[in-house]
């Protein structure tokens, strides 16, 4: 916790799906990210960390299980919150 | 009741029917959702579905709250979907609902595969028989915003068409920028308008009032002078101007070198009063030196005629002295 706390980031739980997961070849990573950031922000950090820059332009970020609809508003992390990264969906 | 589940094996529809099936519906209506042999002329084998699962689950559980608003007669809600291998012709879908009528049930499994497809973060890969590795799907329901500059650009504009019958107020203007550019846009023209109306509030000139000397003193103004503008008659310049007849003051001032020289002119005459020159000749002498010609001739009338040739030569070069001289007689 004092390491982290003198860095002024926090660590939180990233887990990629479908096509993002076959990119980052992992389904689950650790990332140290500022406690408040931009959606869009965390998006861009999370393409040029886990290679994603095939599908950057069609994903989306849910934040605890809830989308996050818009990538210019701020958003509030704890430690160990969840980060997904969602490619288009294809339900059904 | 609503029945919400994932599950890793077959769907047995016999059993979801079971669960939503009541003894006060009419209507059970069911959709089966079932993996197609083919994509785009590729053999598909099979399908492979992956979800996130607790929030998959969260989010059907939405579509069924979704359902009960706008249909409240429902009874019954199942939404099952499969996961992990699904093979051609089997079930990776079922969803099911059971109503007192018809057409809540039919309409409320229509509304909720569409909601499902675009919303629940489930996907699935085609695995194709000469493609082993397959390929991600994306449904056309699911609206993820795109935010490439270039997909933007290629926004297909026929999706939502302009409504030519909507009037607006001609004043409106539709201003396409950020809000800090728009109030740089607002702040300059709020200093342009000051500047304009703080040059209006300049006035070169006064406007001209009356004599009375209190109206012009109550008047309030920013003039820089205390002129007035007066335009006369066939004048191209807009000033009056006015003559001025001092009697007095520094013009006037006396030329001292002249009344000096007279001075010393009228001492050399006393002196030369014992050389016995003649006073007409003395002040011939005077005329001439005023008009700057000096004679040695001794013969008065020679010298009389080289003055009248003198005032005719004058006369001649500048003859508004004549006319100014000859109208005061």
């Amino acid at each position: 916790m004092n390491e982290e706390n003198k860095s002024g980031t926090i660590n939180i739980n990233i887990l990629f799906f479908a096509k993002s997961r076959e990119l980052a070849k992992t389904s689950r990573a650790v990332f140290a990210v500022e406690p408040v950031v931009q959606a869009g922000q965390l998006l861009k950090q999370l393409v040029d960390r886990f290679d994603l820059s095939a599908i950057s332009n069609c994903i989306i970020l849910a934040h605890n299980e809830n989308y996050i609809e818009n990538l210019d508003e701020d958003i509030h992390l704890q430690q160990a919150d969840e980060i997904a990264v969602i490619p288009p969906i294809s339900g059904g | 009741m609503d029945y919400i589940k994932l599950v890793s094996n077959k769907i047995d529809i016999q059993q979801v029917h079971n669960l939503i099936v009541d003894d006060g519906c009419g209507a059970c209506s069911m959709f089966v959702g079932t993996t197609r042999d083919t994509f785009e002329g590729k053999k598909v084998i099979s399908l492979e579905y992956e979800a996130y699962e607790n929030m998959a689950l969260k989010e059907m559980s939405k579509i069924c709250s979704e359902l009960r608003t706008r249909w409240p007669i429902l009874k019954h809600i199942a939404i099952y979907h499969r996961l992990g291998t699904v093979p051609v012709r089997e079930e990776s879908v079922v969803i099911a609902t059971s109503s007192p009528h018809r057409a809540a049930a039919l309409e409320s499994v229509s509304f909720a595969i569409d909601e499902l497809k675009s919303r629940v973060p489930i996907w699935k890969k085609e695995i194709y028989e000469e493609d082993p590795v397959g390929e991600w799907k994306e449904n056309k329901e699911c609206q993820w915003p795109q935010h490439s500059k270039s997909t933007l650009k290629a926004f297909d504009f026929s999706c939502c068409p302009i409504d030519q019958t909507m009037t607006s107020d001609n004043k409106l203007v539709q201003i396409r920028v950020n809000d800090s550019d728009l109030n740089r846009r607002v702040d300059c023209f709020l200093k342009r308008k000051r500047d304009e109306i703080n040059l209006y509030n300049i006035n070169d000139f006064k406007k001209q009032s009356s004599n009375d000397d209190a109206d012009l003193t109550e008047e309030i103004s920013c003039a820089r002078t205390q002129s007035f503008l007066v335009k006369q008659q066939q004048s191209k310049g807009h000033l009056k101007v006015r003559r001025a007849n001092n009697n007095s003051g520094p013009q006037m001032r006396p030329n001292y070198s002249l009344q000096l020289n007279k001075l010393m002119a009228s001492q050399q005459r006393d002196n030369n009063q014992t050389e016995n020159i003649s006073l007409p000749s003395v002040r011939l002498k005077n005329i001439e030196t005023y008009m700057g010609i000096s004679s040695d001739d001794n013969n008065i009338l020679n010298r009389i005629k080289e003055l009248e040739n003198r005032i005719l030569l004058l006369e001649s070069s500048s003859p508004e002295y004549k006319y100014l001289v000859s109208n005061k007689h």
